[in-house]
């Protein structure tokens, strides 16, 4: 199912760029759903066993999955179809992106979006020089224009197959939707947002805490030009700045809730522990730091781990699967949390199972455990994992 | 031009000398599957513009998404059970 944004900063694409970016959003579909099937049978039936008789034991890690499975001909063409359907999600966006460059320039100038770029941050390594997710230019492609906003919120339509949303911010609205309804009581009064990309899952936040100053920051400048815009032109009252969540330009006890979405992982270890020290010195008593990420190899089965981390090989995430080898609630001790204050949970996708599912859940009270294959996979069913931590 | 690091435990021969993941036992392979791929997509694309015209002429309306994946299915289905 291919996706067309919510803003005036959507594409106005020829026929030929819309069925392309059609073509990628259904083969990857195939991809992600049917070949990942087969994929699994494949491990079952064959790579497993093999495994096992060299071994006199099954697949117990990741990296033991990843290592039965290389050479399979399911685990070959799987992921020789999903490189290059990685590879065809930014190339056909390109096109239109680089066709509209003064028109985009021009709408976002008009939006009058509020951002504050710092031109001497040096952009870290990972947000710069590595090409994340195959994504050509990084987050950096075009310097501080909305270049490389434009071909990431485009891109991202492409690639998600429907699954984040028609305003991809299935994963901000599902777990703001979550907080809200668990947790009645908290009302922040300022929010930040850090690694938003261009801000697709900060404006829930806004939507959920009107009355909140949000703050949204990111080391690549254009995608906070962009960002910007985007967020004005849907009537969000969002300030997005310049700055490393690693080293935050904030003074202690500052905002009431700490957000991110799909962040973690792209930082090196060292980035990651500074992030999360600095998201607790930045938190009022009371307040709440909250990750949503892909959820961790120890409580996944072999081969469910190394689904996910197969990006970290094969899709630039070299930070992938040493973050999932991670325990998120040792990370959170580490930054200064107390562990009794430490939670984690699955939340349904509000886009595909209704604001009654995460209602229900709330009521249940039964939102700790993991799941597997649905958990953090994007493909048919996905639930979205997170964590976080309150600061007394 | 990327300057990825690896994985700790990264397996060898993963990689292609620029750096490409390979997955076949012949390289030509890999990129074989990427010229089917794209060969697939330019197809699709002239679809769209047969159901353009056709439309244009009084054909009623038709469900893109539906016809891609069927078109999909019968395309690939000679690699599907691996």
């Amino acid at each position: 199912m291919s996706v067309e944004l919510q803003h005036g900063m959507k594409p106005e694409l020829t026929a030929e760029e819309a069925a392309r970016g059609r073509f990628v959003s259904g083969i990857r579909s195939l991809i992600l759903n049917d070949l990942a099937a087969d994929m699994k049978a494949a491990y079952d039936r064959r790579a497993a066993p093999a495994f096992a008789r060299a071994h006199g034991r099954p697949p117990q890690t990741s990296s033991e999955a990843h290592k039965a499975l290389r050479g399979d001909p399911a685990f070959n063409i799987y992921s020789a179809m999903r490189c290059q359907a990685q590879k065809m999600v930014w190339a056909s966006v390109a096109d239109s992106v680089a066709r509209e460059a003064d028109r985009l320039a021009a709408a976002a100038n008009a939006a009058g979006g509020k951002v504050q770029l710092n031109p001497a941050l040096a952009v870290p390594k990972n947000v710069g020089a590595i090409e994340v997710h195959l994504m050509p230019g990084s987050y950096t492609r075009g310097g501080d224009s909305v270049e490389a906003g434009a071909v990431y919120d485009r891109g991202l339509a492409v690639f998600s197959m429907g699954l984040m949303g028609a305003n991809l911010d299935d994963i901000g609205l599902s777990m703001s939707r979550y907080i809200a309804l668990k947790y009645p009581e908290f009302s922040p009064s300022r929010i930040l947002d850090t690694g938003t990309t261009i801000g697709h899952n900060t404006l829930p936040w806004k939507q959920t805490y009107p009355g909140a100053e949000v703050i949204a920051i990111d080391a690549a400048p254009g995608g906070l030009v962009y960002g910007a815009a985007r967020a004005a032109m849907q009537g969000q009252d969002v300030q997005f700045v310049q700055m490393c969540a690693d080293k935050l330009d904030y003074p202690d006890a500052s905002f009431d809730l700490v957000w991110s979405s799909m962040f973690l992982h792209e930082l090196s270890k060292k980035q990651r522990a500074a992030a999360l020290a600095e998201a607790h010195r930045v938190l009022r008593p009371g307040g709440l730091m909250l990750h949503m990420e892909l959820p961790p190899n120890a409580e996944m089965s072999a081969f469910d781990g190394f689904y996910l981390d197969w990006d970290s090989w094969y899709n630039e995430e070299p930070y992938y699967k040493g973050y999932r080898d991670e325990i998120p609630q040792e990370n959170c001790v580490k930054a200064g949390f107390a562990a009794a204050d430490c939670f984690q949970f699955v939340v349904p996708s509000i886009g595909i199972y209704g604001e009654q599912a995460i209602a229900d859940l709330v009521a249940s009270e039964a939102a700790e455990a993991v799941g597997q294959a649905t958990t953090g996979r994007l493909a048919e069913g996905v639930m979205w994992f997170g964590f976080g931590a309150w600061k007394r | 031009m990327s300057e990825t690091p690896r994985p700790d435990d990264t397996p060898p021969g993963l990689y292609d000398e620029t750096g490409n993941a390979r997955f076949f036992a012949d390289p030509a392979m890999d990129r074989f599957v990427a010229v089917v791929m794209n060969m697939a997509q330019e197809l699709w694309v002239q679809e769209e513009r047969l159901l353009a015209l056709e439309e244009a002429k009084g054909a009623p309306p038709a469900d893109r998404d539906a016809k891609l994946q069927a078109f999909i299915t019968r395309i690939f289905a000679p690699i599907r059970g691996a």
